[in-house]
């Protein structure tokens, strides 16, 4: 591509469709763009539009396609080829300096985005002169461009932040240091001279509390990973400046607007976060700094108002001080009794109330609301810092900020009380203080577990929580309401039993509250409530003390499912998920109605599936409904069938691919309930889940192999009979699954399933090529994983149809192959199977071999049996070997075999353990010896003096254990 | 005796060997991959000093100095001390004036080849002295000066002054040689080879007066300082026996020089700790880590300590004759010192002690070392948490069930997590592999998350799951995954990260910045 006009030309067309709404017009655009960028100059041809294009979209446009296109391309991947030809790459790095401090703002912001990804990857080594460039612009004493360096230096340094230390990052930050540190120190320095200057001149002073700003920023990341020399020589100038800027105010750089932060509190924030760094971190070198820095924080917390621009700034000021009164050698700062009272009444109590902008949030952005105040996604809200700063004073001074906060709480009930209409918000906020000073440790699973012996938790449950909930009106001061439900929700490991049991009507009544928060959180009580273990690890609420709020119970629940904004509740449906396990046979009268209810709303979901966790418990109740109801009586497996099928059948044929992992396993629970024989409507299913599409989605993977083992399970016989052209298919997910190392386990899985349950004669013709599949897959890659999985697999075949089979496949592959496989593989590597079916697998297996297999009696074979037989004893008696290569760690957790499928996505739709082995033998050391014997006695002698001959002494040892326990003896 | 402007230290940067550095980002690394697939036995932490690191920090403020200048002599008679009539009097003046002496106009001048032939001039003793002073100071600055005075061949003249009948002029070549053989490995070993050691040794007799033998030591030190190469054998060899010799005087001075000098030669591999220990000297080492009836203990207890923390890291041998010396009955106090440094150094030596064999843990935990870690883990400064985090996580790594049971009732667990909010991404992940550990040492998973869930732990690692370093993340989130949620949630992770994984988008925190082009 040359950088001519007729290019630009056509680069600009194609840049404006992608602006396009229309896709048709859109796609093509952006395919174009795609297919070009890989043409030398391209990128150049996008900065040449982006500064010179009369169209001022198209110069955004192409600011953007840029900072994109480096994004893809600039880094350079090992093994991959060089995306951008080095004449541009050249090119790029010359000029973006002085084309990003020459754009307007929306350009600049894209263009400083994109040096930092250049940065990321050529800083410093091969972009050398790009900090000195940056330096020199600090002198040009034009703040747009300055302000413009120092972004692009905020998007290099930032990482500093959460780097690991190592050799080469400390190597930069020091050249870093070593640049840019002196100057830095000089700018803020002259910049606070000119903040001065131009006190009266508003234009001028956001522009210097913008850079003011970013220096601050830069200040916390060159000094994050350690204090810098240079910062520690220079302490006293950055530090005096800090407390100053603070502590200033000015008229006019104060916003209206009452949401978006100003100015001054971004840079306030960012100073109380830099303080707080080197309080934490530099406490020896700050120490003589910090007391100013903790009164000048207190002070800027008194006189900041309650509007939500001021949010962030406060809660970093509360954070800041919640840390430092913890630590021991600065409590002499706080322990003054009016300095705490100071602190209750002016810092914590202010920022415990309910704001208009809470209130707005309770009422129309419900969501929101209960992430913050439910998932503890409140990290930098108000409240959670006055609360941080509560708990953080108790650490030393709990006696008295006890005693002062009972005042408060107490006049402000007294306040509500006076008029509840009116004071309602004087109760929330005594309520959140109680619940604040209470809760010293808090648990999702048990509420509050630690509380406050100061605070009465019951009393208080008695007197102000238990009378909201009884209020015969639902709707009335709904966040009261709410409130009430979180403490009973909260405090529910403190309260007794019976006061728990009284509140569970209550909650049900909730259900029908029409506030999203109010039901919301009543269905969560109710959930939590219905998790609580008792003695004996049962429910502490059992099924027959609910019996009699069954009914309303359930219609509640299904009835909140239809409120405005509840359609698709996550809560409430993990409350009707916990209702049926809870309340198990008891459900069983009501089912046909609810599950008509629960297939009507995964109908209506599967449209257009949006919330995964309401999705899942959908499917969760789903299985439950089926679980308890066939466990009665099995029967009933065709109706759930009958309901379920036509929504599944929809949901496969509109692949919802979402869905198809939840539908293969409730369909695999399904199957799995019939008696041995598999249903004509399976039958029909069975081809279309062998289409490799389906194979292509790793999450198909598990639930699928689950659902045909099911299938192999149930039908065996009938696929063999009336599917018998299937079976290469079958294979052929097999051989698919084999090649990958993450799925290898799971072709094991399905692998194993047809040994067991097809019969022998219909895979005869296969069995050659299975093998061969193997032994390449062990050639190629070998993995801890596949080795235990092969193991497990060779001695099932060996149970299942004999060693002297298992023998002779082998060395039909290839001559003394067997012995190959004995010597390298099994002897070496059986130590490291884990699990016990796959142990009783291997040992049944290797008996077998060296009991019932001739070759190893005869041949040259003959010198494995012992190895062979010590192996075994070692599998009996000797730890697991988990010791895994060091070249293998990328393969996850997740992956690690089990015979079972370790991946049983819905829990309540959840598989039985298998073992193919089954009660056939109990105990393998017994059978061991029992085979033994049988076997001296068919060759008198020999076994004798193989043991004597070569068998370790330990091994001798515990095998005459198994002998004396078997009580046989060798002959 | 009147010390007119103590010391200069060099070199601010690159100067110090700092525990802190300690545990290298490979090794982080390697044990976080392994943390992923099992629990199983990590393998042992034990970390050696890491010297030669890039550092950010001023250099350490009790080190040991390299070079000194402006010493008067201890032995150096008053009429000496600046005689009217001699040529050198008036480069004295200029070469002891203030921070920045003309070094570098003295050296231009032409003035180094008459100096260092002036040494050799015995019979002209005033002038010898004051030669051998000026290049002494000369040799005090930059490399670049101390490779002048080489150069012009001072090394065999002053290493025959030593032998001088006159006590000021050999003790002047004592201060000289020790400048240059604290200017690195290269010169020190240059200084062996010519034999320097015998030529001191000689000097030291019981009639020595202390300030020599003050003087002598530092030398000494000198001479065994410096890695890359450590000094020859051969020479660590002569000289221990000296050391141990002045190990066992009562002058702090000295026995500070001494302590260093042991401190350098055991950091270093395992042969090396192993020779300075066959000395015999880990009990005396021990005994001045703890010494109290000295008056400025400090300067003695510090490089006793950092000997100690040395030969800790050695083999569990090394780390045992340590511990029977007695070295954990002093380290409680050691932890609880007013010095932060100090205490870092004892957190760092606990720290190798808890990466021993659990026989070792166990007597760390009969000499009552878990209560003082803990206060440190709660309250002490950032660097001495930095430590006593890789001493618990060591422990977890190591101990049996009920030693960490032991370790968690002590507090430890709370205060681990009260550390996940530290703002230091590896001190986090060192965190996490604690908690990990904990984790599969107690088995008793579901009271454990309830413990740590209480103690505001979950939180901390939720929060933790949006930190950009993506190790932290991951292994939060790992932890989550594998212990807090319930059945369900778990489940939906997994489904969802597959889902992701599948539609070929990001999962995690990263999301937004790898997210689809956005115009």
């Amino acid at each position: 591509m040359e950088l001519n006009d007729g290019n630009l030309q056509t680069l600009t067309e194609y840049l404006r469709k992608t602006l396009n709404p229309d896709p048709t017009v859109r796609r093509p655009a952006e395919k174009f763009l795609e297919s070009v960028e890989g043409n030398q100059n391209y990128p150049l041809l996008l900065l040449t539009l982006l500064e010179k294009s009369q169209d001022n979209v198209i110069r955004v446009c192409a600011a953007v396609t840029f900072k994109n296109y480096i994004k893809r391309n600039w880094r350079i991947v090992e093994d991959e080829p060089n995306k951008i030809s080095d004449a541009d790459r050249t090119a790029i790095k010359a000029n973006i300096i002085n084309l990003m401090l020459s754009s307007p703002e929306q350009i600049q912001k894209q263009l400083s985005d994109a040096i930092s990804i250049i940065g990321r990857e050529d800083f410093p080594q091969k972009w050398p002169d790009l900090l000195t460039e940056m330096v020199t612009r600090f002198r040009s004493g034009d703040f747009h461009i300055i302000n413009g360096v120092l972004r692009t230096a905020h998007s290099l340094f930032k990482r500093y932040r959460h780097e690991f230390k190592s050799n080469e990052l400390w190597t930069e930050i020091k050249l870093v240091l070593d640049t840019f540190a002196l100057p830095l120190t000089e700018l803020f320095k002259a910049t606070i001279d000119l903040c001065q200057t131009h006190a009266n001149d508003v234009s001028a002073l956001k522009v210097l509390f913008s850079s003011l700003t970013l220096i601050s920023k830069l200040f916390y990341s060159l000094n994050f990973q350690d204090l810098p020399e240079f910062f520690e020589d220079n302490m006293e100038t950055w530090m005096t400046n800090f407390h100053g800027l603070l502590t200033l105010d000015n008229k006019l750089l104060q916003t209206d607007d009452e949401e978006e932060a100003g100015l001054l509190e971004l840079l306030k924030s960012q100073i109380c976060d830099n303080a707080a760094l080197y309080a934490q971190k530099y406490d020896e070198e700050f120490q003589p700094y910090l007391p100013r820095f903790v009164t000048a924080i207190w002070g800027l917390l008194v006189s900041t108002g309650q509007e939500v621009k001021y949010d962030l700034l406060v809660s970093n000021a509360i954070q800041f001080l919640a840390s430092v009164c913890e630590r021991p050698h600065y409590k002499h700062l706080f322990e003054d009794q009016n300095t705490l009272t100071s602190i209750c009444e002016k810092v914590i109590v202010p920022n415990m109330e309910f704001r208009s902008a809470d209130e707005e949030a309770f009422e129309d952005n419900s969501e929101e609301y209960i992430r913050r105040d439910l998932e503890g996604s409140d990290i930098d809200t108000r409240r959670r810092a006055a609360c941080d700063l509560v708990r953080g004073l108790c650490k030393f001074f709990e006696g008295p900020v006890t005693a002062i906060f009972s005042g408060y709480v107490n006049s402000m009930l007294t306040e509500y009380a006076k008029n509840p209409g009116q004071n309602w918000k004087h109760k929330d906020a005594a309520i959140y203080l109680v619940t604040s000073l209470a809760s010293k440790a808090q648990t999702q699973k048990h509420g509050i577990t630690q509380a406050n012996e100061l605070v009465n938790l019951t009393e208080f449950f008695v007197n102000h929580i238990l009378p909201d909930l009884k209020s015969s009106n639902v709707n009335e001061f709904p966040v009261l309401k709410a409130d009430a439900i979180k403490y009973v929700m909260i405090f529910r490991s403190q309260l007794p039993k019976e006061q728990l049991l009284q509140a569970v009507p209550l909650l049900i009544t909730h259900l029908q509250a029409e506030s999203t928060v109010e039901h919301t959180y009543a269905a969560h009580a109710l959930e939590r409530l219905f998790t609580m273990r008792g003695p004996n690890n049962a429910t502490l609420i059992t099924s027959a003390e609910m019996a009699p709020f069954t009914e309303q119970l359930l219609t509640n629940l299904f009835k909140a499912l239809s409120l405005p904004g509840s359609a698709e509740n996550e809560y409430i449906m993990k409350a009707i998920m916990r209702s049926f396990s809870l309340l198990q046979e008891a459900i069983v009268p009501y089912i046909p109605s609810l599950i008509g209810q629960l297939t009507h709303k995964l109908l209506l979901v599967s449209k257009n599936p949006s919330k995964p966790h309401f999705n899942h418990y959908l499917f969760e109740s789903l299985c439950l409904s089926v679980r308890i109801t066939c466990k009665a009586n099995p029967a009933t497996v065709s109706s759930f069938e009958e309901a379920l099928f036509p929504v599944f059948t929809e949901i496969l044929q509109n692949d919802v691919q979402e869905f198809l992992p939840y539908v293969f396993q409730v369909m695999s629970l399904l199957l799995e309930i019939h008696s041995n024989s598999i249903p004509a409507s399976y039958m029909a299913l069975f081809p279309h889940l062998l289409q490799p599409i389906l194979w292509e989605r790793t999450g198909n993977i598990p639930p699928l192999v689950r659902l045909l083992q099911a299938y192999l399970e149930k039908g065996g016989a009938a696929i063999a009979t009336s599917a018998a052209d299937k079976i290469p298919g079958l294979l052929g997910v097999f051989q698919k699954l084999i090649a990958s190392k993450a799925n290898d386990h799971q072709g094991f899985y399905l692998l194993n399933s047809i040994i067991e349950n097809m019969p022998p004669e219909s895979i005869t013709q296969y069995r050659r090529q299975i093998f061969i599949l193997l032994f390449q897959r062990l050639q190629n890659s070998k993995t801890t994983k596949f080795i235990k999985s092969f193991l497990v697999f060779v001695n099932l075949y060996c149970a299942k149809y004999g060693a002297i089979a298992l023998q002779e496949i082998f060395d039909s592959i290839q001559t003394k192959m067997f012995g190959m496989v004995l010597e390298k593989i099994i002897i070496p590597e059986v130590q490291k199977v884990s699990g016990a079916v796959e142990k009783k697998i291997c040992a049944v297996g290797i008996i077998k071999i060296l009991t019932e297999c001739p070759a190893m009696m005869d041949t040259e074979y003959t010198k494995l049996w012992t190895p062979l037989l010590q192996a075994l004893i070692g599998l009996f008696e000797l730890p697991e070997d988990d010791s895994i290569p060091d070249d293998e760690h990328f393969i996850d957790i997740e992956d690690a075999p089990g015979y079972q499928t370790a991946f049983s996505q819905l829990a309540f739709a959840g598989r039985k353990e298998h073992d193919p082995i089954g009660d056939a033998v109990g105990n393998p050391k017994i059978l061991l010896a029992q085979s033994l014997h049988k076997l001296s006695t068919a060759c008198p002698g020999r076994v004798p003096s193989m043991l004597s001959t070569s068998l370790n002494a330990d091994a001798l040892k515990f095998l005459q254990g198994y002998l004396q326990a078997a009580n046989v003896q060798l002959v | 005796m009147l010390v007119i402007n103590p010391f200069v230290s060099k070199c601010e940067l690159n100067s110090s060997d700092t525990a802190a550095n300690m545990p290298t980002n490979n090794v982080v690394d390697q044990r976080i991959s392994k943390f992923k697939n099992k629990g199983k036995d990590l393998a042992k932490l034990r970390e050696k000093r890491i010297s030669e690191c890039v550092e950010l920090r001023k250099a350490q403020k009790n080190e040991n100095f390299l070079k000194r200048r402006n010493i008067t002599l201890s032995s150096l008679p008053d009429e000496e001390a600046l005689s009217p009539e001699n040529d050198t009097v008036g480069l004295q003046k200029l070469l002891s004036k203030g921070r920045d002496p003309p070094l570098k106009e003295i050296i231009d001048a032409g003035l180094l080849s008459p100096f260092v032939s002036f040494l050799a001039m015995d019979d002209e003793s005033t002038l010898q002295f004051e030669a051998a002073w000026a290049l002494t100071n000369i040799a005090s600055g930059t490399s670049w000066h101390t490779q002048q005075v080489v150069e012009h061949g001072a090394v065999p003249a002053f290493i025959n002054l030593l032998a001088s009948p006159v006590l000021h002029i050999s003790e002047q070549a004592v201060w000289a040689l020790g400048n240059i053989a604290g200017d690195g490995a290269a010169y020190r070993d240059i200084l062996i080879e010519c034999n320097v050691i015998p030529a001191l040794l000689a000097r030291i007799c019981p009639d020595t007066p202390v300030g020599y033998v003050r003087n002598l030591t530092w030398t000494l030190s000198n001479l065994c300082r410096n890695k890359n190469p450590c000094p020859p054998l051969s020479a660590v060899q002569q000289m221990l026996p000296a050391l141990i010799q002045l190990l066992h005087l009562s002058d702090k001075d000295i026995l500070s020089d001494a302590c260093w000098a042991i401190s350098y030669l055991s950091d270093g591999s395992n042969d090396r700790i192993d020779v300075v220990v066959k000395t015999g000297i880990v009990p005396r080492l021990v005994q001045l880590m703890n010494s109290k009836e000295l008056s400025i203990v400090v300067t003695v207890q510090t490089p006793a300590l950092r000997s100690i923390g040395n030969i800790v890291s050695g083999s569990n041998l090394h780390t045992q004759m340590a511990i029977d010396a007695g070295a954990l009955n002093v380290l409680p106090n050691l932890l609880r010192h007013p010095k932060p440094t100090v205490q870092k150094e004892a957190a760092w030596a606990l720290s190798n002690i808890a990466a021993g064999p659990c026989k070792q843990i166990q007597q760390l935990i009969t000499c009552g070392l878990l209560p003082p870690l803990v206060e440190v883990l709660r309250n002490g400064d950032f660097k001495t948490q930095k430590e006593a985090v890789w001493a618990v996580t060591n422990f977890t790594s190591g101990g049996t069930v009920e030693q960490v049971v032991k370790l968690v009732q002590s507090g430890a667990l709370e205060a681990i997590i009260n550390l996940l909010q530290v703002k230091d991404a590896k001190v986090i992940l060192v965190l996490l592999e604690a908690v990990n550990n904990i984790f599969m040492k107690l088995g008793e998973t579901e009271k454990l998350c309830l413990l740590i869930e209480e103690l505001g732990g979950l939180e901390r690692l939720e929060v933790l799951q949006n930190h950009p370093n993506e190790m932290v993340y991951q292994s939060a989130h790992d932890l989550i995954q594998k212990y807090f949620n319930d059945v369900l949630l778990w489940v939906h992770h997994l489904l969802w990260s597959v889902l992701v994984l599948v539609s070929g988008g990001f999962f995690g925190p990263h999301a937004a910045s790898n997210g689809p082009a956005q115009i």
